[in-house]
């Protein structure tokens, strides 16, 4: 378990992988995982202007 | 698998769609190295422990170009190849490209200014849609009605910083239902078809329209392999709307989303990817 960074609502890993996006539950923010052990997350990247598809 | 084989995932953030890959991939007892676009550099010599294929899933369309080209560079094969990855994500070279290859696509004039680009739309005529050249899920696309709306518009163009918005894609507006197609081809395959509904005049899923299975009609079929065969093939989202003179491709994505075209039609799109994928890395 770890917080969010934006609410600081517990967020918990369940069946996440490094580097995915996740919204957190409480605030709806967008998440990174960061690490798996020990279970970290981040404020997802921002969007850029030539992202897509 | 386990004759040292790698699969290389090249990417941004890990969406459902990379998970889904990556699931994909352990299901097959594909090997996968992941690539995060942010952390790797690449030097002049090809380096060591390469995968024997690279598939791109990067978000960003800058990094594409450069790590696409890199690898071509190094002789590791790469899902889209580089010259895809530029055409398919850029929106004025794939419409030269449409053209070229005469497939039925809107009404595009293209200008390097905010003068030419009025004069380009009031060539084409109201409603237009204007759209940057680069970047996707209908970002900073305006539909554009009169002539205040335009100078509106060009004005606030004119003062984005970056050199991208000097280009200036005016298209049609094309008088469609409210939805419009999606085709995801791989290879030579169309994978699944889809409707993207909205009330929205832009249907992309990243803005929340719905998504239903469409048949993939002989017609569609051709148009989209047609289309994704002119950028050059891979791994491809051909878009199309039906215009009142029938099926037109507005724009072929090169590193596209799939969740949404997953759930609506039950196609294994992952699993078609990493399959070509690791046939373009054992070729």
């Amino acid at each position: 378990m770890t917080l969010c960074p934006e609410c600081e609502a517990a967020v918990v890993n369940h069946d996440l992988i490094a580097g995915e996006i996740f919204p957190c539950v409480d605030c709806g923010t967008d998440l990174e995982v960061t690490t798996l052990e020990p279970f970290a997350v981040q404020t997802a990247p921002k969007e850029a202007e030539d992202w897509g598809e | 698998m386990s004759d040292g084989f790698t699969l290389g995932v090249f990417c941004t953030i890990v969406r459902p769609e990379e998970k889904a890959i990556l699931a994909a991939a352990e299901a097959r007892g594909v090997a996968v190295q992941r690539i995060d676009d942010g952390e790797t550099t690449f030097g002049l010599t090809k380096p060591e422990g390469l995968p024997d294929v690279v598939l791109n899933r990067s978000v960003s369309h800058t990094r594409s170009l450069y790590a696409t080209r890199c690898y071509a560079h190094y002789g590791v094969p790469t899902v889209n190849t580089p010259e895809v990855t530029e055409l398919a994500g850029d929106k004025v070279l794939t419409s030269l490209r449409l053209a070229e290859r005469g497939i039925p696509t809107p009404r595009t004039v293209v200008a390097l200014s905010p003068e030419a680009a009025m004069r380009a739309i009031e060539t084409i005529g109201y409603p237009v849609v204007l759209k940057p050249a680069v970047g996707s899920w209908g970002r900073l696309m305006a539909k554009v009605d009169d002539r205040e709306e335009a100078e509106q518009i060009l004005e606030h163009k004119a003062a984005l910083t970056s050199p991208i918005h000097s280009v200036i894609y005016v298209q049609e507006y094309v008088r469609k239902p409210d939805r419009d197609l999606r085709v995801f081809v791989v290879g030579d395959q169309p994978v699944a078809a889809m409707y993207r509904h909205s009330s929205d005049w832009r249907t992309n899923a990243a803005r929340g329209a719905t998504t239903e299975s469409a048949a993939l009609t002989p017609e569609l079929r051709d148009l989209a392999l047609r289309a994704a065969a002119a950028v050059g093939g891979g791994v491809l989202a051909v878009d199309l709307m039906e215009s009142p003179e029938g099926l037109v491709v507005h724009e072929v994505n090169p590193t596209p989303e799939f969740k949404a075209l997953a759930g609506a039609t039950g196609a294994d799109v992952a699993g078609a990817i990493v399959d070509y994928a690791v046939g373009v890395g054992r070729r």
